[in-house]
């Protein structure tokens, strides 16, 4: 019953971003494993729309923070303000203090922003003032950036890489897509996107997502691919622990919205793309080269052998 | 080329470091070679070995990062060969390839571009490594190699598995090698031991030990040498030390200063050497068996004892007796040289004298010595009876205040006038050239024997009694011929110093302390501090067993083995030796493979599933080998019939449900395990059959 929610959710996201249907999966499954998720992809790719469906689809709060250069962290966080009539600080909240926060253009902001947002991710609260307020449950970003290349950007440090549990790239829709894109979205048929499920019914998906089984044969294969990427000498940076984590949650979330109470590899092998490029490579200048080392390390092991 | 070295070093910069200390590895290996074997080696490319080691120690460090261009290098290799062709051609086969091997190594090592620049070098240091065995055997050297081996692998391994620390590998280097030793062990004992399918070319080395000619006062350098001559093994008590005295080489002709070998003699050995005919004296008396090990010397002379005849079958086809009763091997021994000789004592006597033998030992020079002359005439009318006049002569040497010195004046002109009546000083030297040529004079023949006399004799319990021969036991003494008693020895070394013969040279020169006086660390010399001679003891036992038991390891004794062990040889009882070796080197092999054969064996599932995907195999359908099971799946799906696909789908499904379902959850279902190995059985029958219908 609640599976259906979970399809009734991606095909309404589908009617919005159409022909995006395995994005929408990826970053379904990532919000599933209660990962942030990272957009990158050019502008007017998508990027923003598809965040801003999930959280009406998932009936999540939802706030946007437009990361500019000149944007502090009170900015985001929020800020004490003193009131003359109760003669104390009152604190204003920020937009982060919401469910799911679209971090726009995250890469355009200094590193100080940056950071704090980085912080209030891993920590999933934000201490202010000495004091510490705790962030609405679940609480989701989602950052999107435009490619390195691009002018006036600030590159996400490696460390803060490994905070996404996902990347992922939307790319160009095809153009059977693209048609149906501008008889649809600017035509007379519009979709109004409406909300599938409530908040509860969303975190009890996340703890069905979480006990799918993960067999011995296959956590020997996921430890296989780690390992592989810290012996070879092809990849500058390897898989981390946290990596190791990110995997098998990622892994259960997808084998879960494809309906299966178990891990098979190819669970891995559909999530690993997202989860380890942005991981063995501190950041992507190469655009050309997408994919690339995530897929050395697939073909690398054999998921079979014992 | 370069622009693509470079970004290989980018892409791979940690790795890089640790296949530069590979490489340099490599350079240190062949530096050490090269150097081990400085002897034969021309200067030249030893210089060039030193540039590769340079250039390799210069990228280490990141001096310099150019490695030389091919161009360079191919003009160099051009040079080097026609360099090498032209000092090749005079010093022999061995010399020029050892040498070839060692250039294409040096030049090698400037040219490490690719893998198999360094499989190339790898290889080709463990030929010069085996190499190194021709020049060098002794147990230092064999550990030298044994060490360099190792350090091979160890480049090896660093090259392979850059990221692997070397702590690491040296760790699996050495248990590897520990692994291969018994195996290795085995083999040396059991394989048949082949005699070389090829003789070894004549190596170039400085002729050591006894030379052909004798000056007074030669022997006197050689008895400042420690170091070992030969060792010898009784089967029995070895004779007493004033019995040993170690033939080696008989010299007949003298022209009034330096004894040689007489040329006819050496024309008759050459006939010999053509005709492979044996001398043949006359046996007579007692006899005893030894052993005897001979250091290289490069000159075919062997030692023995008066007078030897080859006692082993080996020995009889190697070894030449000559017409002076002496041994000679039939090629210069270049390396340790063992062989088994039997010595009757008695038999020098029973020999004849022809009358070659008598106008060869009573040449003498006209001119010269004069005093001399003069004395051997006076006493030869005094005493007409040929022992009387012997024994004059002899008792010349004890009433005279001659001294034994191995620091005598030098004696130019007329040295045994000199000697005989001005100095009164010298050693063995000295003494027997004076005799033999009195007794000449006096119209007695006579001749000079060099060789060694004594030895240390060394008796552990539960082992063959064996001497250690240094090259200060270096001697020389007189063998005259009177009709009576024929053959004689006669040492006038004796006479004049009694320790010299009874307790060896050490003794006799405690006085003079000039024992041994040019080389002050010698641990021969210093065998009066105790512990310092039971070190030098503990060491020559070492080198006489690794060369008894390692070196020394012939087909005969392997045959001994195979006797000690079987009893008797027969065909059955060598085949059961041979299978069982086989059986315990498969033992040895599978303790190391089982463990890991074991953890890697497949379950059923497993087996079930490979053996669906070999019958796609066959079919001409490979799984890429990173695909899972339900891509794989899905492309039989594609490609094949439905009465194809349908079965594999079967046991793909069955194959995940077992393989990454939870446990529990399929044990409670309608199938439980085994049923479902048998399902798969069934649909991988299914499956084979169809597949074997359609053509490929």
């Amino acid at each position: 019953m609640l599976h259906n929610k979970l399809d009734m959710a991606i095909e309404q996201s589908c009617q919005v971003l159409i022909g995006k249907q395995q994005q929408v999966k990826l970053a379904l499954t990532c919000l599933l494993a209660n990962g942030h998720l990272l957009i990158e992809d050019l502008p007017g790719m998508g990027k923003t729309t598809l965040s801003h469906t999930l959280a009406k689809v998932l009936g999540l709060e939802y706030s946007r923070i437009q990361f500019t250069s000149d944007l502090l962290p009170a900015d985001m966080l929020g800020i004490n303000i003193f009131d003359n009539n109760e003669q104390t600080f009152r604190f204003h909240p920020g937009p982060i203090f919401n469910q799911l926060v679209l971090a726009d253009e995250i890469n355009r902001a200094s590193p100080k922003t940056q950071s704090a947002l980085l912080e209030a991710m891993e920590e999933r609260q934000v201490s202010l003032d000495g004091k510490t307020r705790p962030l609405p449950s679940p609480f989701f970003v989602i950052g999107t950036q435009n490619p390195m290349h691009q002018s006036g950007t600030y590159p996400l440090p490696e460390s803060q890489l490994d905070r996404f549990l996902m990347r992922i790239q939307l790319g160009y829709p095809d153009k059977e897509a693209e048609k149906s894109m501008l008889k649809t979205q600017l035509g007379s048929v519009q979709h109004e996107v409406k909300a599938v499920m409530d908040i509860a019914q969303f975190i009890e998906l996340q703890n069905e997502a979480c006990k799918v089984h993960a067999s011995d044969e296959l956590l020997n294969y996921i430890l296989r691919l780690v390992t592989f990427s810290r012996e070879s000498n092809q990849f500058a940076n390897p898989l981390s622990p946290r990596a190791t984590k990110a995997l098998l949650s990622s892994a259960k979330a997808s084998a879960f919205i494809n309906n299966r109470d178990f891990l098979i590899p190819e669970d891995v092998q559909a999530i690993l793309p997202a989860v380890a490029e942005h991981r063995l490579r501190s950041a992507s200048s190469d655009f050309s080269a997408q994919g690339s080392l995530s897929k050395l390390l697939l073909e690398a092991i054999d998921p079979i052998a014992a | 080329m370069f622009t693509r070295l470079k970004q290989r070093s980018n892409s791979q910069t940690t790795a890089q470091p640790s296949r530069n200390i590979a490489l340099l590895l490599l350079a240190a290996v062949l530096v050490f070679v090269s150097f081990s074997l400085i002897a034969s080696v021309l200067t030249w490319i030893l210089l060039l070995v030193v540039c590769g080691a340079i250039i390799r120690g210069a990228i280490y460090f990141n001096y310099y990062k150019h490695l030389p261009s091919i161009r360079t290098l191919n003009l160099l290799a051009i040079l080097s060969i026609l360099g090498l062709i032209y000092s090749a051609l005079s010093a022999g086969l061995l010399f020029g390839m050892v040498n070839l091997l060692i250039l294409a190594c040096a030049l090698k090592l400037m040219k490490m571009r690719s893998e198999k620049d360094v499989y190339q070098l790898v290889i080709s240091l463990l030929f010069l490594i085996g190499c190194g065995f021709i020049f060098n055997q002794s147990i230092g050297f064999s550990l030298f190699y044994v060490l360099l081996s190792l350090t091979l692998l160890l480049s090896l391994a660093c090259y392979h598995a850059p990221s692997i620390n070397i702590q690491k590998q040296l760790k699996t280097i050495s248990t590897l090698s520990v692994q291969a030793l018994p195996i290795g062990l085995l083999m040396f004992l059991v394989l048949p031991q082949l005699p070389p399918l090829w003789h070894t070319p004549k190596a170039k080395g400085a002729q050591t030990g006894l030379s052909e000619q004798i000056t007074p006062g030669d022997i006197a350098s050689l008895s400042q040498s420690s170091e070992l001559a030969f060792r010898a093994t009784f089967s029995e008590t070895p004779p007493i030390a004033r019995q040993r005295y170690w033939r080696a080489i008989v010299m007949e002709d003298f022209d009034g200063k330096t004894w040689r070998v007489h040329p006819y003699r050496q024309k008759v050995r050459e006939f010999q050497l053509k005709t492979k005919q044996q001398f043949k004296p006359k046996l007579t008396g007692s006899f005893f068996n030894y052993e005897v090990i001979a250091e290289p010397t490069n000159q075919p002379w062997l030692f023995a004892l008066d007078i030897a005849v080859p006692a082993n079958a080996q020995s009889i086809r190697n070894i030449m007796q000559s017409g002076d009763f002496l041994l000679f091997n039939q090629q210069p021994i270049v390396s340790k040289y063992q062989y088994a000789v039997r010595s009757y004592p008695e038999a020098l006597a029973s020999q004849s004298l022809t009358a070659n033998d008598k106008r060869i030992n009573l040449t003498l020079p006209q001119k010269g010595n004069s005093r001399t002359q003069e004395w051997i005439s006076d006493l030869r009318t005094k005493f007409p009876n040929n022992d009387d006049f012997v024994k004059a002569v002899l008792d010349y040497f004890v009433n005279q205040p001659f001294v034994y010195t191995l620091r005598p004046d030098v004696m130019l002109v007329d040295p045994v006038d000199r000697f005989l009546f001005d100095n009164q000083a010298g050693f063995c030297s000295h003494y027997a050239s004076a005799l033999a040529y009195a007794l000449r004079l006096g119209g007695i023949p006579a001749r000079i024997v060099t060789g060694y006399q004594g030895g240390e004799l060394v008796e552990n319990a539960g082992q063959s009694p064996y001497l250690s021969i240094y090259q200060y036991d270096a001697h020389a003494w007189v063998e005259t011929w009177r009709n009576n008693t024929g053959w004689q020895r006669v040492d006038p070394t004796a006479l004049v110093s009694p320790d010299r013969i009874e307790f060896g040279l050490r003794q006799a020169m405690q006085d003079e302390g000039s024992f041994l006086a040019d080389s002050p660390f010698a641990l021969a010399r210093l065998t009066n501090i105790p512990w310092l001679n039971n070190i030098r003891l503990f060491l020559a036992d070492l080198d006489y067993n690794w060369s008894r038991w390692v070196l020394g390891f012939n087909s005969e004794k392997q045959r001994d083995l195979f006797k000690s062990i079987l009893g008797k040889l027969t065909p059955e009882r060598l085949s059961i030796l041979g299978v069982g070796v086989t059986l315990t080197i498969a033992l040895l092999l599978s303790l190391f493979f089982l463990p890991h054969w074991l953890q890697n064996r497949l379950g059923t599932t497993q087996h079930l599933y490979l053996r669906a995907l070999g019958a796609f195999e066959k079919a001409g359908t490979q799984r890429e080998t990173w695909q899972g099971p339900s891509a794989f799946n899905q492309q039989i799906d594609e490609h094949y019939s439905e009465k194809i696909s349908q079965p594999f789908t079967q046991i793909t499904q069955l194959y995940l449900r077992l393989i990454y379902q939870n446990k529990p959850d399929a044990g409670a279902s309608v199938l439980n395990t085994k049923q479902c190995h048998r399902m798969m059985r069934h649909h991988l029958a299914l499956l084979k059959a169809e597949l074997s219908k359609k053509p490929t």
